[in-house]
């Protein structure tokens, strides 16, 4: 055991490292801001929605792969905002990422990844097949 | 047909064949004869002799299962479920049509009774399908029931094995009856009551044995004003209405106790709704109105509550469309029109479905607004007594009265189809008491014979008179009991006046002669569900004069006969309309606001004899309607002169201070002042020159009178084939 | 309205033994009536005998001589026929009380007092006599041979029926098949109105009757004597509920006695020859000579006059030459007409031909058609025949016999073959037994009377076939709701 871990040097050096990762102080602020939690890690890739994917084995299974989501959603972000692809190496279903996997199906007709749009204008909401009980008037227009 | 010596034979020694007695004030009382003792069930009665055992089971409270047996039907016997053993006799009688005897020890609950009730229960099921499940009738079929209580607990029918069960063809008989034969069980009810209370002889029996069917001889529509009743008389699920079929069961209904307004008898009926929609209307017996019959229009019109609504306010935008508006924005255009308008040129009509309850409020507000012009539509003579005297526009014999009578004259009135239950009463007293018509108009056909006078009012001036040579003056002289009918249409014409006045004139020098002092001849039939109501608020009748001045802004609360046209008012004039259904009113307006149908809300009626009833809310008004009353309320704050009440009850409270009567449901007052309204008339006898007209001739004319009923897909197909039928050779 | 019943409840003890059989009465040709056990004091006459020709009331039963009115008046009709009409209708009534003449019809009621039930005094309305001659009981072939070779009998019948009810008019309603003896009683009747003998002041007496003649449709059901009023009222022909009886209220809607063309045709005699006359043939409560129709496998068929109370063998033995291949060779006889339950060969030795006698043998009367099988009949189909032709004639009123026939028709046509299970012999019985009494009108019990003959005397014939079936086809498809 190094004296450095005896006198708890390696967090701070952790902790400088994460500073240094994110951005300095300012970035690392703004880091804790979006998302309360500061990190430092590899990263492992991007989607092609701007999601950035880090992993670090210091941290214990289950926190050691995460995302950081691409800055134009801000605080909006989403654990939807996740494809289908990346979601896989996220919950450790595959240790291979997705750019790395050349055993992944491509096809021209899979249609793109599109977030839950559930509590949003975009939201899909099932329209009534059944008619009106009450069939209203409908005056005539005037010539 | 029926009125042949065989039934004034049955009268002669069966009262119990006679038709049953509701509370009669009128009714032929020779002294009571002596009543006896006889035992249900050793239970001991006292009864009248020429009651029949299930009558007198009725009293002690034991009831007998039937089939055939209705109490306003004759009795046929043919069902045989009624069978009770008398003590001392071999055989099991059938005690809906066997009369109790002095001192008779009847069983209904006895082995021999259970068996043959079993015994012909399992006969009525060997040919019935069993489809309960797909049936229409089913939980509210009284074979489903009667078999449960009364029949075996098992099937011995080992013939479906081989030759199966009887299957008949259906029948077609109009829009309006779905027919499924098959599972009819021959109780020959549609028969008896087609025949003796619609007068259509067109139902009958063909082929004997078991393949006797029930049907119209040909392919025929069953062209009655009252056929719907049909289905409610059918035991079974053979007789089912059509624009119902397959709607819904009787236990996921809701029932609402209402009354119909679309005849001015005010039928009590009962409203089924689920989910928020009205599915069926069924007749509620009421002695006193409609025993327990309903006309079709009142039955089947409700699908008409459902198309052509008005659901949202609407205005006319720059360009002279009507467009979906908020309330706030219609209530304030409204009030600004009332607020500009001068007092002299406001003008409220109301239509034949206003209620009590929105017709005072709009009068209180449009008199707060400095107008005294509050009218109806239709049309009451003001000269003489006018409408200061509740007699001159009631009826006053009251209809049930009318059965009573001996004798019966119309006047410009086609009740068979203005008044389709007073016909049917008419038609009963008819039938049982032998009671004679005559009539005063065109030919038309009443379902009954009557003596045809002519068709000119110079006859009524005669007979009032007395100068007639005419039979029915003799007839009219000697009668004990007369009924004098006035048609409220016959009043709208120039000569009205003089027509009333001879009617008066008429009626009440016949009662004068009477002996019976409490009975009263003269009756007006209005034509409308609103008109007493309005009468006796004090609404003018008719719109004429007023509109000659030329309002500023007319206030139609549901008014769509047409009276009041776009042509006939200033250009800049402003038409508000408050309503519910889209027609003339409504398409003529400036201003709509979207009000409640008689289903959707607690409102009063008046129906043609005073009688005071009330609708009960089934459904909430559809969108943004909402009750009438409470409208107009909203207005009158708006335009700054709030009307005194807040609750349905207020609004009562300010209709009894108006009349009493208005809001003692269920009951009719007695009029009086017969005589100071013959010497107000006096006056007013004029020669009279013209014809006597009725406007509902056929019966396809019955069907679409009113808004709701314009607006009802089934009437549409009810005159469609009607006019189809009436191209057939049968 | 309920003036028959109420009038049978209302008499003393002693008279009710007379009658008894009045409790369910008047049902027409149809019908037969359950008695209490027959003769409780019997006296006089044990059994019947031949008569001799002097004592035959229809002397041209054969159509051996002229049917027309000199002929008849030869043979002693319409002979003093206005002397009767002026000894006045009470002692007509009378007469025939002590002649103990009861209806030739089938149901047997007293005749006497039938039309006593007309004196009642008049609340306005006419009274009319309806004569039945709608004979359409299989078997039964009496009244045509009165009104094809015979008609003056009936003629002037009904004119002293007439009198003695006070109607004002008979209407003889004759089955519409009988074509010729509806031709000749029509011209009987117009040779009357020529002579005088009916129409305005018939034969002198003062008393004006009219004699109508209806032709029917082919309804067996319009011999039930409501249904043959609403018939002759011009309505479908289905029976009424009684009561009220059409003593009450009748044809068009006026009291009316309805009777059978036998009793109405020899009621002339009775009163020529006197009541007493009448009442020395046969037993007590069964007086009177009798038209016997006998058909079926015997060697003459033939209708005969004989003494009611006649041995039923002596009768086949004397006038039909016997049952093919003798005696022995006999299965079984429907004694009564076709609605009468059978009585087996054991019955047959010893029964008495007439009312009571037949009862207590558990059949009945009926119209003294006797319907002789041999041994080469096949009984269930025979039976079967007959539920078909009730079946096919149930008027449909009412449940149990529209249902209930043609339901026993089924059964019993699936019982010729055997393919039926044994347990529904017990059902069959207890469906003819859920009809009987509980119809309109006595075609119900007529249709359930000939099944109940069937089963109490021929069930082993039945369980026999049956196994034979099964044996052949394997179990009936019927045993499966079992």
């Amino acid at each position: 055991m190094s004296l450095g871990k005896i006198l708890a040097l390696d967090k701070l050096t952790n902790f400088f490292n994460a500073l240094r990762q994110n951005g300095g102080i300012k970035g690392s602020l703004y880091k804790l801001y979006r998302q309360d939690e500061l990190k430092d890690g590899k990263l492992v890739g991007e989607d092609k929605y701007g999601n950035k994917y880090y992993e670090n084995a210091r941290y214990f299974y289950g926190r050691n792969r995460w995302v950081e989501y691409n800055d134009k959603v801000y605080l909006n972000y989403d654990g939807s905002q996740v494809p289908a692809e990346w979601f896989g190496w996220l919950h450790y279903k595959t240790d291979l990422p997705p750019h790395q996997d050349p055993s992944r199906p491509k096809y021209k007709w899979m249609a793109d990844f599109t977030e839950n749009m559930s509590g949003t204008t975009g939201q899909y909401v099932p329209y009534s097949t059944t008619r009106s009980k009450v069939e209203p008037w409908v005056p005539k227009k005037a010539a | 047909m029926l009125r042949q010596p065989l039934t004034r034979a049955l009268k002669l020694s069966s009262p119990a064949r006679a038709a049953p007695l509701a509370a009669r004030t009128f009714a032929a009382q020779p002294p009571a004869p002596e009543k006896f003792e006889v035992f249900i069930d050793d239970k001991p009665v006292q009864v009248e002799p020429g009651t029949t055992i299930l009558q007198a089971a009725a009293l002690v409270g034991v009831e007998i299962p039937r089939f055939c047996y209705h109490e306003r039907l004759a009795v046929a016997g043919n069902c045989r479920m009624c069978l009770v053993e008398i003590e001392k006799s071999p055989k099991p009688a059938a005690a809906c049509a066997m009369p109790v005897m002095k001192g008779m020890r009847v069983k209904t609950n006895s082995d021999l009774t259970k068996k043959a009730r079993e015994g012909v229960m399992e006969f009525l099921l060997v040919n019935h399908p069993l489809d309960c499940p797909i049936c229409d009738q089913g939980g509210e079929c009284d074979l489903q029931d009667q078999s449960m209580a009364f029949g075996s607990d098992r099937s011995r029918f080992t013939d479906i094995h081989f030759s199966g069960k009887r299957a008949v063809e259906d029948k077609d008989v109009g829009p309006l009856i779905k027919t499924i034969m098959t599972r009819c069980i021959h109780c020959t009810r549609c028969i008896r009551f087609a025949s003796e209370v619609a007068g259509v002889d067109d139902f009958g029996t063909t082929g004997r044995g078991t393949d006797m069917q029930v049907g119209t001889y040909v392919e025929k529509m069953f062209l009655s004003e009252l056929s719907g009743n049909i289905i409610d008389l059918c035991p079974v699920g053979a007789l089912t209405s059509k624009p119902y079929s397959f709607a819904a069961r009787p236990w996921e209904t809701r029932r609402i106790d209402s009354v119909d307004v679309l005849d001015p008898l005010g039928s009590n009926i009962v409203v089924a709704t689920r989910t928020n929609e009205v599915l069926r209307i069924l007749p509620r017996t009421n002695e006193e109105i409609n025993e327990e019959w309903l006309s079709d229009k009142s039955r089947f019109a409700c699908d008409g509550l459902k198309r052509q609504r008005l659901v949202t306010p609407m205005m006319k935008d720059s360009r002279g469309n009507l467009t979906p508006v908020e309330w706030e924005d219609a209530m304030v255009a409204a009030a600004r029109a009332l607020q500009d308008c001068p007092p002299g040129k406001l003008l409220a009509v109301a239509g034949d479905l206003a209620d009590a309850e929105s017709l005072v409020a709009l009068k209180d507000l449009v008199n707060r607004l400095g107008s005294e012009n509050t009218c109806t539509e239709q049309y009451f003579p003001l000269e003489g007594a006018g409408i200061d005297l509740r007699s001159s526009y009631l009826c006053n014999t009251k209809i049930a009265n009318v059965e009573e009578s001996d004798f019966v004259l119309l006047i410009g009135a086609n009740t068979r189809f203005e008044a389709p239950l007073l016909n049917a009463r008419i038609r009963k007293a008819y039938i049982h008491k032998d009671t004679d018509v005559a009539f005063i108009g065109p030919k038309v056909d009443l379902t009954y014979d009557y003596t045809h006078v002519g068709d000119s009012a110079s006859i009524l001036k005669d007979l009032a008179s007395g100068t007639s040579s005419h039979e029915v003056m003799k007839r009219l002289e000697s009668a004990k009991r007369p009924v004098v009918i006035l048609g409220a249409d016959q009043l709208k014409t120039p000569e009205g006046a003089a027509i009333l006045a001879y009617t008066q004139e008429l009626a009440l020098r016949l009662q004068d002669k009477l002996e019976d002092k409490s009975w009263k001849v003269l009756n007006v039939l209005q034509r409308t569900a609103s008109q007493v109501a309005a009468l006796d608020i004090g609404y003018k009748p008719g719109v004429g004069p007023v509109l000659q001045d030329g309002p500023k802004v007319v206030y139609l609360l549901g008014a769509d006969s047409g009276v009041v046209s776009r042509d006939q008012l200033p250009k800049d004039a402003v038409v508000i309309y408050q309503g519910h259904h889209g027609d003339v009113g409504a398409a003529m307006a400036d201003i709509v606001l979207p009000g409640a149908a008689y289903t959707e809300k607690r409102a009063t009626y008046v129906n043609a004899e005073g009688r005071a009833q009330q609708t009960l809310a089934a459904v909430s008004p559809p969108g943004k309607a909402r009750d009438d009353w409470k409208i107009i309320r909203a207005l009158s704050e708006i335009v700054g002169e709030r009307l005194p009440y807040d609750s349905l009850d207020e609004v009562r409270d300010r209709l009894s201070q108006i009349s009493p009567a208005l809001v003692t449901y269920g009951n009719v007052e007695d009029n009086n002042y017969f005589a100071q309204a013959r010497a107000l008339a006096q006056s007013l006898q004029k020669p009279v020159s013209g014809k006597v007209d009725v406007q509902l001739k056929q019966l396809e004319d019955f069907f679409m009178t009113d808004t709701i009923s314009r607006a009802s897909p089934t009437m549409a197909k009810c005159v469609q084939a009607v006019l189809k039928q009436k191209q057939s050779k049968y | 309205m309920a003036g028959v019943l109420a009038r049978v409840i209302q008499r003393t003890k002693p008279q009710l033994g007379i009658i008894g059989p009045l409790v369910s009465v008047g049902n027409g040709n149809v019908a037969v009536v359950r008695f209490q056990s027959a003769d409780a004091a019997p006296k006089g006459k044990q059994c019947g005998a031949p008569i001799s020709d002097c004592d035959r009331i229809f002397t041209n039963l054969y159509g051996r001589h002229d049917w027309r009115l000199k002929a008849a008046m030869a043979r002693g009709d319409w002979y003093m026929t206005k002397e009767i009409l002026l000894k006045g209708n009470d002692w007509i009534v009378n007469e025939l009380k002590v002649s103990g003449l009861r209806g030739r019809g089938g149901a047997g009621f007293p005749t006497g007092m039938k039309w006593s039930f007309m004196q009642k005094p008049s609340d306005g309305r006419p009274k009319y006599l309806v004569v039945n001659a709608d004979e359409g009981e299989p078997g039964t072939c009496k009244d045509r041979e009165i009104m094809r070779h015979d008609p003056h009998k009936l003629v002037e019948g009904c004119l002293i029926a007439g009198r003695a009810i006070g109607a004002i008019a008979a209407y003889i309603y004759i089955r519409g098949e009988f074509y010729n003896e509806a031709s000749n009683l029509q011209v009987a009747i117009a040779e009357a109105y020529q002579a005088g003998l009916i129409g305005k002041n018939a034969c002198g007496s003062g008393y004006d009757f009219d004699v109508y003649v209806h032709r029917g449709a082919g309804a067996y059901i319009c011999g039930e004597e409501t249904a043959l009023i609403e018939s002759i009222e011009g309505k479908q022909g289905k029976p009424r509920l009684k009561p009220p009886f059409p003593a009450d209220i009748g044809l068009f809607g006026c009291p009316t006695t309805v009777n059978n063309v036998e009793t109405i045709s020899v009621s002339p005699t009775i009163c020529r020859r006197g009541g007493a006359w009448f009442a020395s043939f046969g037993r007590l409560r069964n007086h009177g000579t009798k038209l016997y129709n006998i058909s079926g496998h015997v060697n003459t068929p033939c209708t005969v006059e004989e003494e009611m109370s006649i041995p039923l063998k002596e009768l086949i033995e004397r006038h039909a030459g016997g049952v093919i291949g003798g005696w022995d060779n006999l299965l079984a006889i429907i004694p009564g007409g076709s609605s009468t339950p059978l009585i087996p060969k054991s019955v047959c030795e010893t029964v008495l031909m007439d009312f009571d006698a037949l009862v207590a043998a558990q059949s009945a009367f009926g119209t003294a058609a006797i319907i002789v099988m041999d041994k080469s009949t096949d009984i269930v189909k025979a039976i079967a025949r007959l539920i078909m032709f009730y079946k096919h004639e149930s008027c449909g009123q009412c449940t149990p016999c529209r249902e209930g026939v043609s339901w026993m028709n089924k059964i019993i046509y699936r019982m010729i073959d055997g393919n039926a299970s044994p347990k529904e012999i017990d059902m069959l019985w207890e469906i003819s037994k859920q009809i009987e009494g509980h119809t309109i009108c006595a075609l119900g019990d007529g249709a359930a009377w000939p099944i109940q003959g069937l089963i109490r005397h021929f069930r082993p014939e039945l369980e026999r076939r049956m196994a034979a079936y099964a044996c052949a086809c394997g179990p009936s498809k019927a045993e499966r709701l079992y």
